[in-house]
């Protein structure tokens, strides 16, 4: 799997494995405003015929803070394409991303409560923590659990 | 302030109203405004620019969606715009409101006109000029943007996007020098940049992007290197692939090979790093390589693999360069390290190599011995000794699993070496530790042998391990849909969309468009046109909205000054609907449409007296819902009760069936494929279908033309040259201009001097062992037999002649070209004894593809395992 960063030309491949893997989905223009917006954040992995199998949309938070923070909006792998390693690729080159173009001292993201799977990969092997915990944040009423990473900063 | 015309003035205390209007448009106090507006219009009922910020006010108040009682305000609004513009003409103010408007609807071209309009009476107009730009760019009209931008310039000279705006705009009019000088004019004026450090970065790239599409490489690496150096852009991504590029470009090789290293180090997985790596030593693996350059090649992704042992980028691309005894040995390394890691994903991944044919029969015979030493407990590895290591959950039969897996490519066997060989794990049946996966790759099998719904209870097996798992859900949807079942795969998307409004709705406002095609297919497969179109309309409208989507960007991304990814979303705008799910749903839709123009009375529905209750009790149900719009309205503007959003006015797709220009329809949809899909047959073949039927002789023609210089030997092709010989011998009227044009360019198709008989058996002789081919060599023949009216007696007995070939020991016919072959007796004229023995003899040559199962086998096999009841869906665990 090629893993690159995502550009325009992505952008529906993204909303497409989205749609295929996650119950929280979004129309083109809200892609459209992380590309357009913060362009080297996102990435996608990419089967050799071309299709987006994983990805991660990614952004900085708007709201002005302390330190520049960033934030996973969404990631996904399709099924088929799991222990590839792909979402801890993905992660990481998001991450790292974040740190080098803005200077991020902390990436956070949601997890649905019921998510072990998930859980367990930010937790084990992204090296995350849980922060909070968001009664009711999602559509159908589930809790989420606010997760983040600190980022190590030069001294 | 110059004079004012008479019709415009007004009185003082109105011209405060006037004034007052006008802020409270601007604070959202509508009513207020509406208030001011009408006072106003009491005495000077006349006064456009009253009016036309009235409508503004009115259209501002609406609700988005409209509903019921909110929705004739909108029309009165336009009206009232267009009243105020023939009121007053010379006025900005009323041309501004209009261009609003149109706006709003998305009509592009109408707003751009009458901004325009504004913006004579009124010049200097800053809001006025930010909206002309948008429009322009977003029409492409760039060298109207360019002036814009220049005037905007002038009176915004202090202004960062002023600046950076007329790059651009000089950037996409194509003009690269003068978008250069444009900026380094902003540079030298700007001595402060404000920017922050993130939005120079930007700029920075955009410029450096900029030089190398100007082909200025020296001076796009000099501005990188600065930008670098000066910390203004990171190394990380971008900006060093960038310099890697140009360092090749401009030949320093070595430099150019540190740089891919170090970007390398930085994503080991990134396929275009090792492509531009092994570029720098002279070895371009997107070409073909001779022996020495591949074994080159081969070691340098051996020292990365090594390297970066958590990549397989440089294993698996080796699999692609790799040839012969080579590729045996790294193609097995590689399907021994997937199993063990239990990869789902293995077969699907290495089908990148099946183009090849001797390697994909390498990769089946690996398989082979790999499920053979599996089954004698043997190791995998090339030593012989390091015990085999599967994974738990993929157990002996693991291998069988993924082996299904592997072929969704060419049907109907994945491995030449494994076609005969039975399917132990398909018929297994284990009540615990299965994972869904054994479930999917048995209804992958069952699917593409042609027993949908075979296929679509094995995925439901599938789904029902998982119930949370969307991914199995869509499939499982996806499978009931394949088997027609419409209500059903419903349901299942149900459990994953919003709870207050319809799956159809829902997936239709979060663009899902897998679920649009596949539902508009299985309306069409099942005969209900209307449906059809409803679903593939709401695909291309979906595309529609990608395009508009654009809009807010032409102002949004000058101010985040992220302009290369701005001019990147403007070119992919350009070419949007060369996609394939627009290809694809406009194909469909086409298709329909040329149904409906071939047979008329399709418009008429037929309905079994099960839709007719269906559809009397839909019908009641919308008049209920109707009663209960018209309630709330009069509620609701009574400032009491809910009011619901408008309902949609065509929600059965009739008003779409019933169309009287099923042609244009078609063309409309068509058009983006001429220009973005150019390179696809099928868009050339569609094209014909509809300039035929059109009677435009000579665009068919250029369609046949096209076709033939994208594959000559195309069968579809074959069949339309026939057709359309047939069409202009027997059409008497044609203008001498058109006939001998025709006359001139026919030859190039089908040569002087061959008849079509000899052209058409000449055709099978090439062909003589390829299903499609005999297909459209049969397909060819009703057409020569059409020159005659009635068709001659033996056409049916000759075609099934031609037919007959499929049948013969080393050719393989796909279901699809069985089905066809049906409809081309079918059109022959068959009779029923003839039909129901071709059926029978599909039947016997694809005993797994139910669709050629007779009627009585159906209800047998229903019976035989419990009827599936139509419309409910399991419960969930």
């Amino acid at each position: 799997m090629d893993i690159r960063q995502a550009t325009v030309d992505d952008l529906l491949g993204m909303q497409n494995a989205n749609l295929l893997n996650l119950p929280e989905n979004y129309t083109f223009k809200y892609y459209l405003y992380h590309a357009l917006t913060w362009p080297e954040l996102s990435y996608v992995a990419v089967d050799p015929r071309g299709r987006v199998v994983g990805y991660i949309l990614a952004k900085m938070e708007e709201e002005p803070s302390e330190e520049p923070c960033g934030h996973v909006t969404s990631i996904s792998v399709l099924r088929p394409y799991r222990r590839l390693g792909l979402a801890n690729k993905l992660m990481r080159q998001a991450q790292e991303a974040m740190v080098a173009h803005y200077n991020a001292a902390k990436i956070t993201l949601h997890v649905r409560k019921s998510n072990r799977a998930a859980i367990s990969l930010y937790r084990d092997t992204l090296g995350f923590e849980v922060h909070l915990m968001e009664k009711g944040y999602y559509a159908d009423g589930e809790d989420a659990y606010g997760m983040r990473y600190l980022f190590q900063r030069p001294t | 302030m110059s004079h004012l015309p008479k019709h415009r003035q007004l009185p003082d205390k109105e011209s405060k109203l006037f004034k007052e209007l006008l802020t409270q448009y601007e604070l959202k106090g509508y009513k207020k405004g509406l208030k001011a507006a009408d006072t106003i219009l009491k005495k000077f009922p006349n006064h456009g620019e009253t009016l036309a910020l009235k409508a503004l006010t009115l259209y501002s108040s609406l609700p988005s969606p409209l509903t019921v009682s909110t929705a004739p305000k909108q029309d009165e609004a336009e009206a009232m715009a267009r009243l105020a513009v023939k009121k007053d003409i010379t006025s900005h103010i009323t041309w501004h409101v209009l261009g609003i408007l149109a706006k709003s609807r998305k009509d592009w071209d109408e707003a751009s006109r009458a901004f325009a309009m504004a913006r004579k009476q009124d010049n200097d107009n800053i809001p006025l000029i930010r909206d002309s730009i948008s429009l322009y760019l977003h029409t492409r009209q760039y060298s109207q943007a360019v002036s814009a931008r220049h005037h905007y310039l002038l009176l915004r000279p202090q202004i960062r996007s002023s600046w950076l705006g007329l790059v651009v705009a000089h950037h996409l009019d194509g003009d690269i020098d003068e978008a250069l000088r444009a900026y380094d004019g902003f540079a030298d004026c700007m001595q402060t940049d404000g920017a922050t450090g993130p939005e120079k970065s930007q700029v920075c790239l955009y410029i450096v992007k900029l030089c190398m599409e100007g082909g200025k490489h020296e001076e796009a690496l000099r501005r990188l290197e600065k930008g670098l150096a000066d910390k203004v852009i990171s190394p990380r991504g971008e900006a060093s692939q960038l310099k890697a590029e140009l360092l090749f470009t401009l030949g320093r090789r070595e430099e150019a090979e540190d740089a891919y290293r170090a970007l390398l180090e930085q994503n080991p997985d990134n396929l275009e790093y090792y492509r531009g790596f092994l570029r720098t030593k002279g070895l371009d693996i997107t070409a073909s390589l001779d022996q020495d350059a591949t074994s080159r090649v081969l070691a340098q992704l051996s020292t990365f693999a090594e390297s970066y042992p958590r990549s397989s980028a440089p294993r698996r691309l080796a699999l692609d360069i790799a040839q012969g005894e080579t590729f045996r040995t790294l193609a097995r390394d590689y399907l021994v390290s997937g199993l063990e890691k239990g990869v789902p994903s293995l077969f699907v991944d290495v089908k990148g190599v099946y183009p090849d044919a001797s390697k994909m029969s390498v990769v089946g015979e690996v398989v082979e011995d790999i499920i053979s030493n599996v089954q004698k407990d043997v190791s995998l590895h090339a030593d012989g000794l390091t015990p085999l290591r599967l994974p738990r959950s993929t157990d002996d039969s693991s291998v069988g699993v993924l082996l299904p897996c592997a072929p969704p490519g060419s049907p109907p066997q994945p491995f030449p070496g494994v076609q005969a060989r039975p399917r132990p794990p398909l018929h297994r049946t284990r009540a615990h530790a299965d994972p869904p996966e054994i479930h999917m790759a048995k209804a992958m099998v069952l699917k593409r042998a042609g027993d949908a719904q075979g296929a679509a209870e094995a995925m439901e097996e599938a789904r029902l391990l998982d119930g949370q798992d969307r991914f199995l859900n869509g499939k499982a949807a996806k499978y009931w849909l394949r088997a027609g079942d419409v209500k059903k795969a419903e349901d299942l998307v149900a459990m994953f969309t919003k709870k207050d409004m319809t799956a159809v709705a829902d997936l239709t406002d979060l663009q899902c468009l897998w679920f649009l095609q596949e539902e508009g297919d299985a309306y069409r497969r099942n005969g209900n046109l209307a449906m059809a179109l409803k679903r593939y309309q709401a695909l291309v409208n979906v595309f529609q909205d990608y395009e508009d989507d654009q809009y807010d960007f032409h102002t949004y991304c000058m101010r985040r000054m992220t302009l290369a990814a701005y001019v990147s979303l403007m070119r992919y705008e350009d070419q949007l609907r060369s996609h394939p799910g627009y290809f694809k749903g406009a194909l469909a839709a086409i298709g329909v449409y040329l149904q409906l123009s071939d047979k008329p009375d399709l418009k008429e529905e037929k309905l079994t007296p099960e839709e007719e209750a269906e559809r009397k009790k839909a019908a009641k149900k919308a008049q209920k819902a109707d009663q209960k719009a018209k309630k709330a309205a009069a509620a609701a503007s009574d400032g009491k009760k809910e009011d619901p959003p408008v309902p949609d006015a065509d929600p059965l797709g009739q008003q779409l069936l019933k169309t009287e220009t099923p042609l244009d329809d078609a063309l409309k949809l068509w058009k983006p494929l001429e220009t973005h899909a150019a390179a696809r047959i099928e868009t050339w073949l569609a094209g014909y279908e509809i300039q035929i039927r059109r009677k435009l002789f000579l665009a068919a023609l250029q369609c046949l033309q096209e076709s033939a210089a994208i594959d000559g030997e195309n069968p579809d092709l074959h069949r339309q040259i026939l057709h359309f010989h047939r069409t202009v011998s027997a059409a008497t009227d044609l203008p001498s201009a058109v006939k001998s044009t025709i006359e001139a360019t026919l030859p190039s198709l089908l040569p002087t001097g061959t008849t079509p008989d000899d052209f058409n058996a000449s055709f099978l002789s090439r062909h003589p062992a390829s299903s499609a081919h005999i297909l459209g060599a049969a397909g060819g023949l009703l057409e020569i037999k059409r020159a005659s009216n009635p068709l001659p007696s033996n056409t049916s007995a000759e075609i099934l002649a031609v037919l007959d070939k499929l049948f013969s020991d080393g050719v393989s016919p796909s279901i699809e070209v069985l089905q066809k072959g049906r409809s081309v007796l079918e059109e022959a004229g068959a009779d029923k004894a003839v039909l129901e023995a071709w059926r029978e003899r599909c039947r016997t040559k694809l005993p797994l593809a139910w669709v050629f199962a007779s009627k009585e086998e159906v209800e047998a096999r229903n019976a035989s395992e419990g009827p599936v009841p139509n419309g409910t869906v399991k419960a969930d665990v």
